[in-house]
Parts: structure tokens; C-alpha cells; sequence
């Protein structure tokens, strides 16, 4: 029997609580961020859930002052895309950083939100 | 498999409209078919793409309902879904029919209608085409996406803000000439960077309006096309996608997806990025129109800025971008716009573009872009 790949709701449940983790395929090692039955790299089926530090640094950064309906209230607000030490890349909310100071390049530390009672990355100073 | 033609094309004016997206279809169509100058019955499928139907009309089920609005309640039809480049990947799939003789006539259409709802509910609908999980519960818009792409283009290429203002000014001026586009008048560099921030560096003049319309194409095979007074022969049609997540993409100055479906197309055809003339692509922002340029190997990687900014894709330039207004000024009805960019180039390959006319155009080229940059598609046209 193959085990069912990690869920997706299964990963929010861990970064609600403060743990950020990925999936690494038992066959060649790869990182991805789930949900993904098939690894891209080799094909294998076979996931287990690793930590992730949750360090990493800014890619590319926005901040949005027109926003969709349902985050209309909390513009203007800043979104960046993150590439973790771990080699992954993930977006998330931007806290307590000034919009000034954001810049690439700049280092971040992930922190759980709830943003409109839904479990959602995002990222503050170290 | 068999050579293939746009034998007619129809769009409806862009803007805002108070007719239902299955009437801007059909108005299209019937222009489309006065075009080709055939009868409604000698069309065998349509293949339609409308993309938030669900949201702004409460209306799935849109391509018999498009249709039927037509008049042609009993052939079968499709609707295809990949966000901004749904009739796109339509003509593909219509180009397949026809190419494998399963038909000889069919019709490719899109519409949109947005204006009917307030900009924060339109903007909401867009962002579903972002993943549900991961960045729509962050408030990720569509301008966000491309903010993020500005951001890394211009840490990695010095590409400025000036030059992303200089692709919003020429694709006015071009819209100027385009009796159809949504906006018609020039605008200068001042207007677009003194204008509105909605995702920085993202202003309100990088950003393409919402719209409303339609858009429609006749394809034929080569028998039923040498029949007819001008057909446009597609010598290409290729699709590429991307990961969905942003996040788990190397490099976001790049989109690509682009150079997977420029180099299919390419290779299709037995062209080269040298061999264009004309070029409608996917300016959803005009950071895209940069990215797209240097995708599809018009330009280097990383001078997609200058060649806006010296004025190398303008009506007269090395290789005319957007002569319609491109998405910018012509207007993105985004159901519609992957067959009304094809409507341009088969207009300009006519030589009927009047004031907008790229002059001795042989070959074009169209690109549509879906979503967060996840779908592609590029098809490329050629005229006898």
C-alpha cells in the first residue's frame, strides 16, 4: 500500500501552529511544497513531511494599495515572494517591516497568520 | 494534417457595454461570418472561451448558450477555461479539428463582461485564477503577480519605471488609431508614472482596464479557404504551461512558459523571432508586454525596457508591438482577447488595418498569457 501524500489541510494545521514544513520525496530527496502526488524530478509517489526552518530572504516584494474584495479593509498591505535557506520558495504577508524597507535580498523569518480567520503565511523580521 | 485559415473575423467595440457576453459573442460572430461571407449553417463547432460567466452573470454553460444567442442551437460546442488566455487555447483546439479533417468549418470565439460589478469584486473574480490556498488568502491580485515580476525584472536588469511607462504610452498612441479600443487618446509618460499606485511599482496606467466584449474568428481548411477572397493561414498554434505557485518559480523576471510556447511555435511554422513583422501580445500590465518581447526572442533577456523605451516596438520601429492598442488601450474583455488579438493580426496581414497598418506585413504573431503567468499561448500567422 502507498501512503496518501501529505495534505494540504494537514500543512496549514502545522503552520497555524507555528511550524513551517515541507514534503521531500523518499526518492531522490526533493523538496516541494504541498500538494503534489508525483515528484517533478524523478516521478516517485512516496512524500514525507520535513521541517523548514523558516528563514529565508526576500525575491520580490509589493506592496497592494487596491485590493479584492474580500481584503479591502486591510490595504494598503505588502506581499513577498521568499526563498527559504531550505532552497523552496514561498509568498506571504509581510508584518512589521515598513514598506520602505523591504528590499531584496533583505532576510525574513516566516510567522503564522490568520488573515480573515484562514491560516496564511507570512513573514517578519528576524 | 491539413493547412488551416482564418477566413473571417469579427469583434465587437470595447468598452462597457449593456449586453450580455453571450450577445457580444454572437454580435462578433455574425460579423465574423459576414466577413468570411459564408451562411451560419456551413459552421460545424464552436470553440468559446469566457472565464468569470459564474461570477459577474451567474451564467455556466456558455458556449451553447453563446451559441444559441448565434442562431446555432444544434452544433457542438466547447468552453475552455485558462484564465486571460481562454480563446486562445480555444483557436488551438479548433485549429486541431480542422488540421485533422474531422471538420472543414468552425467558429472560435470569446466575451467577457466585467462592468456590470464594482472594481473590488472584478478584482476579487480575477485573483481565483491565482491558487486558492496559497495566494488569494494572502490578498494577492492580479497586479500584485505582476508587481512581483516588475520587482525581480528590475533588480536583475536595471529596467525602470520610465521604460514600463514608455509601453503604456506607445500602446495609447496606438490605440488612438484602433476605432474599436476602449481608450482612445494618447497619454504621455507623466500621465502614467504621476498616476494611482494599486501594486507598487505598479500604477494605475501600467494596468490594463476591465472590459467589455467580444470577439469571434471563421477557420477553414485549405480547400474551403482557397475559396474564399483572403485567407490567413495559421502556421503555428502552440500552448506551454508553468507551476501554478509563483512561489516555485526560479526566476520571476522570466515567464517560462513564453519561451516554451514561442520555441513549440516557432518550430511548428520554420520560423524565427526575425522572420515577425507584426505582434499582438499580452500587455495585461506593462510589465508583461517586457517580459513577453524577451520571451518570444524579439529582444535580449533583460532589454525588453529599452526597446519600449526607444521606441523599437512602435508602428514604424524594428518590430511593431500591440498596433491595436494592445490590451492596455484596446481593452482585455479576458474571455475575448486570445481571438481578438488574432482579429488584429489577420486584419494587418490583410493590409486593412488603415492608419494603425504595420506596412509589407507577411508574418505575425500572437501571444496570450493566462493568469499568474501559468499558461501560454503563441500562435503565428502567415499571409500568400
Amino acid at each position: 500500500m502507498t501512503e496518501p501524500p501529505p495534505t494540504l489541510s494537514s500543512f496549514f494545521e502545522r503552520a497555524r501552529d507555528g511550524k513551517l514544513t515541507a514534503i521531500k520525496c523518499d526518492g531522490c530527496g526533493a523538496l516541494a511544497i504541498p500538494p503534489r502526488e508525483l515528484c517533478a524530478e524523478c516521478g516517485q509517489r512516496r512524500w514525507s513531511v520535513v521541517p523548514l526552518s523558516g528563514d529565508g530572504e526576500i525575491a520580490s516584494f509589493t506592496v497592494i494599495r487596491i485590493a479584492p474584495r474580500g481584503h479591502a479593509g486591510d490595504a494598503p498591505y505588502a506581499i513577498a515572494a521568499v526563498r527559504l535557506v531550505e532552497g523552496v520558495s514561498l509568498l506571504g504577508r509581510v508584518v512589521d517591516i515598513p514598506f520602505d524597507e523591504l528590499a531584496i535580498g533583505r532576510k525574513v523569518r516566516f510567522r503564522p497568520l490568520r488573515i480573515h480567520d484562514v491560516t496564511a503565511l507570512g513573514f517578519g523580521p528576524l | 494534417m491539413r493547412r488551416v485559415a482564418v477566413i473571417g473575423v469579427g469583434t465587437t467595440r470595447f468598452g462597457k457595454h449593456d449586453r450580455t457576453s453571450a450577445e457580444l459573442f454572437a454580435s462578433a460572430g455574425a460579423d465574423a461570418l459576414a466577413d468570411a461571407d459564408l451562411p451560419a449553417s456551413r459552421i460545424q463547432a464552436l470553440y468559446y472561451g469566457n472565464v468569470v460567466g459564474g461570477e459577474t452573470e451567474k451564467q455556466l454553460h456558455t458556449s451553447p448558450q453563446a451559441a444559441s444567442v448565434l442562431g446555432l442551437p444544434s452544433i457542438p460546442t466547447t468552453r475552455f477555461e485558462t484564465a486571460c488566455a481562454s480563446s486562445h487555447a480555444a483557436f488551438r483546439h479548433a485549429v486541431m479539428e480542422v488540421a485533422s479533417g474531422a471538420s472543414d468549418v468552425v467558429m472560435v470565439g470569446g466575451a467577457e463582461r466585467v462592468l456590470n460589478v464594482p472594481t473590488p469584486d472584478s478584482t476579487e473574480y480575477f485573483a481565483y485564477a491565482s491558487d486558492a490556498s496559497w495566494e488569494q488568502t494572502l490578498g494577492l491580485t492580479f497586479p500584485g503577480v505582476f508587481a512581483l515580476v516588475a520587482r525581480a525584472h528590475m533588480h536583475k536588469h536595471g529596467t525602470t519605471e520610465a521604460q514600463m511607462a514608455a509601453v503604456a504610452v506607445k500602446n495609447h498612441k496606438h490605440g488612438a488609431l484602433n476605432p474599436k479600443a476602449q481608450f482612445q487618446k494618447e497619454i504621455t509618460l507623466e500621465t502614467v508614472l504621476s498616476s494611482a499606485r494599486v501594486a507598487d511599482p505598479l500604477k494605475l496606467y501600467d494596468c490594463c482596464p476591465f472590459t467589455d466584449g467580444g470577439a469571434a474568428l471563421v477557420l477553414a481548411s485549405e480547400d474551403v479557404a482557397r475559396r474564399t477572397r483572403r485567407p490567413i493561414w495559421v502556421l503555428a498554434s502552440a500552448a506551454a504551461s508553468d507551476w501554478m505557485l509563483l512561489g516555485d518559480k526560479r526566476d520571476l523576471s522570466r515567464v517560462p512558459a513564453t519561451e516554451r510556447a514561442a520555441a513549440a511555435a516557432y518550430r511548428q511554422a520554420g520560423k524565427r523571432p526575425e522572420d515577425v513583422d507584426v505582434v499582438e501580445l499580452h500587455d495585461c500590465f506593462t510589465i508583461a508586454e517586457i517580459v513577453a518581447t524577451e520571451g518570444l526572442g524579439l529582444f535580449e533577456p533583460g532589454t525588453g525596457g529599452l526597446a519600449a523605451e526607444k521606441g523599437w516596438t512602435s508602428l514604424g520601429g524594428k518590430v511593431p508591438v500591440n498596433p491595436s492598442g494592445g490590451l492596455k488601450a484596446k481593452g482585455h474583455p479576458i474571455g475575448a482577447t486570445g481571438a481578438a488579438q488574432i482579429c488584429e493580426i489577420v486584419t494587418q496581414l490583410r493590409a486593412e488595418a488603415g492608419p494603425r497598418q504595420v506596412e509589407g506585413a507577411r508574418t505575425g504573431l500572437t501571444h496570450t498569457l493566462g493568469g499568474n503567468t501559468a499558461t501560454v499561448l503563441v500562435s503565428l500567422f502567415g499571409r500568400d
